[in-house]
């Protein structure tokens, strides 16, 4: 099947030609993974020297914006929200949690440790760059289901609020073992935000990836298709246990430790879950 | 023509000869104009704060320090020992002193920051006085650009070198801001004191003292504008608490796992920092077990407070090492010739 010919953006595929195309979108992806490596090295340095600098924040937007190009390459192609293929939710979901470090990074100054979140980022666009990943014969749809597109963007949105949450878990980690085993040296303790603003940070990041899975699930549900599927029902059981960890917290309270555990384990196991249905 | 200052500042000068050659803002600008009004003074800036009295002056032919000494004591009518009570620089020392000034090197804190606006303050003050020209401008331009560079390039400023400090920068690596924060010092005495003077001084708002002397407790309350608690009642205090000092001398532990396990529920698990000043310690280690409390003892807090001064001593090498580029760097007539 020709792409160019199903695709969406038609004047601009014919007068690229198929293979530039191609290359010139696989080109953003490879500037976004690029860009984020040069955020993590930044901040990596930074935290050497023990002075977190700002420079990583705006090595990851300009990965943010990176990113957005290659969407916008290949949601042009699907003429739909780009979740078809593996590389494009890897692609969209380093791109929502490039999103939320950005959004959430200034108030609670996790956007200082952009070495924790880069990591992730890279690693899912390096999957996302793997040949074969990207679909090269991309059909694109006939028409399109507002409620399918919704409950699929606002699925992969809300696992990047909840990777991040994971990932301040991980800070929260390595912090507290710092503090309680007495090793303050170095530039990782310096650069981190404190445990108190870790834990709020976790909660609070959680709750918006938690809202915005709640939406996606109910969009999902009112998919025409809308049976209860394996899938949505994996997701409802993700919903629940996200529920009963923050209901926890929030109303009998939590030592910041079982929370980061909690929210590391749930966003890895649903991640394996779902790659596995 | 050369360049020379001569001071006195809290190392070399108690303060009732510091507060003789202090000047007031009126008196300065009176100062200057007197000392740019010799013939032998070609330009002049004087610095007056708290801590330092110092004069900068370009000085023509074969004057120097002692002639700017006697008129300086002349005006200032003082007649003590003047031994070890003023120092000098000459040429590129002079213009490496001021550097050092405006950076904050110099200072009792160091690297504190009001330094730099005060030298500032007294260069504007001679230049519109009109006692500032070609060399003292571009002196005190450079000077101000070495001192950005210095907080900007260095830590001078950071980590605490007491064991009060160390407290402090423990407690905002687990709370952040202290705004608001609960304190209780277990035990009155000194070390009590400045802990949680220290703490306050961060924005601790709720200071609470207990010790087995009531009395005690109550005074050092009063002192702190904190609040004394009956030494059997501090156990119930510890679900509001989100620092405790222990600093008594018992000779057994006094804070207990049981006494944290008790109410880990009603704080609702919210992170506790536990700092033990006591020698022999007033709380028991496996406190620290709990997983939401941070418990610090004498010996962590001193080897922290030991390596940021042997940090702050690195930073003071790397700062020497920028003034001395700057100052080569720059063409400085009466400096560099």
């Amino acid at each position: 099947m020709d792409c160019l010919k199903e695709s969406a953006d038609p004047h601009l595929k014919g007068w690229l030609g198929k293979g530039s195309y191609m290359g010139m979108g696989i080109g953003w992806v490879v500037i976004a993974t690029v860009l984020a490596i040069a955020g993590g090295v930044v901040g990596a340095m930074s935290l050497r020297t023990e002075r977190p600098s700002p420079v990583a924040f705006i090595w990851m937007t300009l990965a943010f914006g990176a990113q957005l190009m290659a969407l916008a390459w290949r949601g042009g192609l699907r003429g739909q929200c780009p979740l078809g293929d593996v590389g494009e939710i890897c692609l969209f979901l380093a791109w929502s949690l490039t999103f939320f470090y950005l959004v959430t990074g200034t108030t609670y100054r996790v956007s200082l440790l952009g070495v924790f979140t880069a990591p992730l980022v890279i690693l899912l666009q390096l999957i996302a760059l793997i040949p074969g990943f990207f679909e090269k014969n991309v059909i694109s749809a006939d028409s399109v289901d507002a409620w399918r597109e919704a409950h699929t963007s606002l699925s992969v949105l809300s696992y990047g609020a909840l990777a991040l949450a994971a990932v301040a878990g991980v800070m929260f980690f390595i912090l507290n073992y710092r503090l309680k085993s007495h090793k303050f040296g170095g530039g990782l303790v310096h650069g981190m935000p404190s445990i108190s603003r870790l834990v709020k940070a976790m909660a609070r990041i959680a709750v918006v990836g938690w809202v915005i899975l709640t939406a996606g699930i109910i969009a999902g549900l009112l998919m025409p298709e809308g049976n209860f599927s394996l899938h949505l029902m994996v997701a409802t059981i993700t919903w629940v246990l996200y529920a009963v960890l923050l209901g926890v917290y929030f109303v009998r309270g939590l030592p910041g430790r079982q929370l980061a555990i909690g929210l590391t384990v749930l966003f890895v196991l649903s991640l394996v879950v779902f790659a596995k249905l | 023509m050369k360049l020379v200052c001569l001071g006195l500042n809290h190392e070399t000068a108690p303060v009732e000869v510091r507060e003789q050659f202090a000047l007031s803002d009126g008196a300065l600008d009176r100062e200057t104009e007197g000392l740019i009004s010799s013939k032998d003074i070609l330009e002049g800036v004087v610095l007056s704060t708290c801590n330092r009295t110092e004069y900068y002056a370009v000085v023509n032919g074969s004057s120097g320090v002692v002639e700017l000494e006697n008129w300086i004591c002349e005006q200032r009518e003082y007649h003590g020992s003047r031994e070890g009570v003023f120092y000098h620089h000459e040429a590129r020392d002079a213009a490496e002193h001021l550097c050092r000034v405006a950076s904050g090197m110099n200072s009792m804190v160091l690297g504190e920051t009001e330094i730099f606006g005060q030298v500032k303050k007294a260069y504007q003050r001679s230049l519109e006085g009109g006692g500032t020209k070609s060399v003292l401008n571009k002196l005190f331009q450079r000077a101000f650009g070495v001192g950005k560079k210095v907080r900007t390039h260095t830590a001078i400023q950071e980590g605490a070198t007491s064991v009060a400090g160390a407290s402090v920068e423990l407690a905002e690596k687990v709370f952040g801001r202290l705004n608001g924060s609960s304190v209780m010092v277990i035990g009155a005495g000194e070390m009590s004191r400045k802990t949680a003077r220290a703490l306050q001084s961060r924005g601790a708002s709720s200071v609470m003292v207990t010790n087995r002397s009531f009395d005690k407790a109550v005074d050092l309350a009063e002192e702190i504008g904190g609040r004394a608690v009956p030494f059997s009642g501090w156990e119930e205090e510890l679900a509001h608490l989100d620092v405790v000092i222990a600093a008594t001398g018992a000779p057994h532990f006094v804070v207990k796992p049981q006494h944290v396990e008790a109410v880990r529920r009603k704080r609702k698990y919210r992170p506790l920092i536990m700092v033990d000043i006591a020698v022999p310690r007033d709380i028991d280690p496996k406190v620290g077990e709990i997983e939401e409390v941070y418990l610090y003892d004498i010996d962590t807090l001193q080897e922290m407070a030991d390596q940021a001064r042997k940090r702050r001593e690195e930073q003071l090498r790397l700062c020497e090492e920028i003034i001395r580029e700057e100052i080569e760097k720059a063409s400085l007539p009466a400096v560099n010739e």
